[in-house]
């Protein structure tokens, strides 16, 4: 059953776009991965219009100061179990914003984050590869840092090496 | 037949053919192949065969949130009671033979007033999550359902009235029986159809939905196994409105009766096959409305079924009265 479950979490990722400052050129990226030249809906992603539906929030830009509350707002918002994708070098970590008074370096100053993506801006075609790596490893015995943590106690044998995920955020929690 | 086997039988027919178990996997077919048409259309590859299946059991492995300011028990209710609406109906309907397995004189009546049960399910559940979104949807919901269910009940009227009997059986015999009335029930099944795509809230009548201006309208707030009921309601409601409008516009599973003797084995396989090729070919026409037309306003929605499909289910009672006294189909 837990396969099967697990099989259906990687098989039917929604995702909730949410834009915390970005240029728009992320923005339009992830728009372009769903169309039909990319066809993200292949892997059975649909883009959804409320947190409550997502499964999986892809960040783009920097974060800004009036962005934050409301991107921790909507991250709380969204069921468990989810997934946080860092889309582009803004969200990864500031980008040309870094150091800027009005904004954070990144996404995981404010939520924690299990994938990045990195370009700037990002291509579709990176979208699609981090997004179908991140399904890949939370399944079961996953490597998705988070994901491990959290299922402590349910999946004790997971004994999977560290994947593209950087352990330092491990570290940080 | 002993009391306990009778209670058997029915117990299968209600949870396993064609009740529940059917449904659900006829219902996650459908949904696929609507989904995949759809991406079709728009030159997209489209979801695999088994993507329906898979949102639904990750749907029902998630978190099921209730906002701290829903009426928890109407909130938890409401997709139970609107799988439950749509889940009766197919005991109405023929499906295999000319005979559905609990016919009755007036159960036309039974399924429509069934059909509607999910509507208010969703007014109910989505009023109640308090959500601005949610609420500002249901009402669109409230003001659609006045504009579809009287084209619905008038369009569904036209062959009741010409095969004189309230049975859906009884008008999908006669129906099938006399298949040159096909043609004199276009109009009242073109009501019908665009009726049906409304009651789905699908486009261009998902005005409640309008995902660009109310994020989700009255489902906003419902995630988890509640969002997965209400989904399976929706692929349910698709499938028996489907089997609705062919029973009563295309004669069921006619001409099943002319190949082999509808009490036989093959007759029900042919007639399943029937009832098949024809719920598909109805979805497949829903899923091109979807994919050609654009979303209108609610206004625009109200005027199109006051002015136009009201009038046209009544020109389709009128003809079916001018045939019906003429006697031109025998």
């Amino acid at each position: 059953m837990g396969k099967l479950l697990e099989w259906a979490r990687s098989a039917s990722p929604w995702i909730l776009h949410l834009n915390c400052g970005s240029c728009n050129g992320c923005d339009i990226e992830t728009l372009d991965s769903l169309m039909p030249r990319y066809d993200l809906e292949r892997f059975g992603v649909l883009k959804k219009d409320t947190p409550r539906h997502a499964d999986v929030l892809v960040c783009t830009g920097p974060v800004t100061r009036q962005m934050e509350p409301r991107l921790e707002r909507i991250y709380e918002q969204m069921p468990e179990p989810k997934l946080v994708v860092a889309a582009g070098s803004c969200a990864a970590s500031g980008g040309v914003f870094q150091d800027c008074y009005s904004c954070h370096d990144g996404v995981d100053e404010v939520i924690p984050v299990d994938m990045y993506v990195p370009g700037c801006p990002i291509s579709p075609e990176a979208l699609i590869d981090g997004l179908v790596r991140l399904l890949e490893e939370s399944g079961e015995g996953g490597k998705a840092s988070r994901l491990r943590e959290r299922s402590e106690g349910i999946f004790e044998d997971s004994d999977a090496p560290a994947g593209v995920i950087d352990d330092e955020h491990v570290a940080d929690t | 037949m002993s009391l306990a086997v009778e209670l058997g039988q029915s117990l299968f027919y209600v949870l396993v053919f064609p009740g529940f178990a059917f449904l659900f996997g006829y219902a996650l077919v459908a949904e696929y192949a609507d989904r995949k048409l759809y991406a079709r259309l728009q030159n997209r590859v489209g979801p695999p065969a088994v993507q329906p299946f898979a949102d639904f059991l990750k749907l029902l492995s998630k978190e099921s949130i209730v906002p701290e300011d829903a009426e928890g028990t109407i909130f938890e209710a409401a997709p139970i009671v609107a799988l439950a609406g749509v889940l009766t109906p197919i005991l109405y309907v023929p499906i295999w033979s000319v005979e559905a397995v609990f016919a009755f004189q007036g159960d036309l009546i039974v399924v429509l007033f069934l059909l509607t049960i999910p509507s208010f399910a969703l007014i109910f559940g989505g009023w109640h999550s308090r959500n601005a979104f949610g609420q500002v949807g249901t009402v669109r919901t409230l003001t659609q359902l006045f504009g579809y269910e009287i084209p619905f009940f008038l369009a569904c009227l036209a062959p009741a009235v010409a095969a004189g009997t309230w049975s859906v059986s009884g008008i999908a015999s006669f129906v099938g029986t006399r298949p040159l009335y096909i043609p004199v029930f276009a109009i009242g099944f073109a009501v019908a159809l665009l009726s049906l795509q409304a009651k789905l809230e699908r486009i261009p009548f998902d005005v409640p939905e309008a995902e660009t201006e109310l994020v989700t309208g009255p489902l906003v707030e419902y995630s988890g196994r509640k969002l997965a009921l209400f989904r399976l309601t929706k692929d349910v409601e698709l499938v028996v409105g489907a089997a609705l409008l062919s029973a009563l516009f295309l004669g069921g599973p006619y001409p099943a009766g002319a190949i082999a003797d509808v009490g036989s084995t093959a007759g029900a396989v042919i007639g399943f096959g029937v009832f098949l090729v024809k719920t598909l070919a109805i979805v497949f026409v829903l899923t091109v409305l979807r994919a050609v037309l654009a979303r209108l306003r609610i206004e625009q929605l109200v005027s199109v079924f006051y002015l136009w499909l009201v009038p046209l289910a009544l020109i389709q009672l009128a003809v079916v009265g001018v045939v019906g006294t003429t006697e031109v189909i025998p």
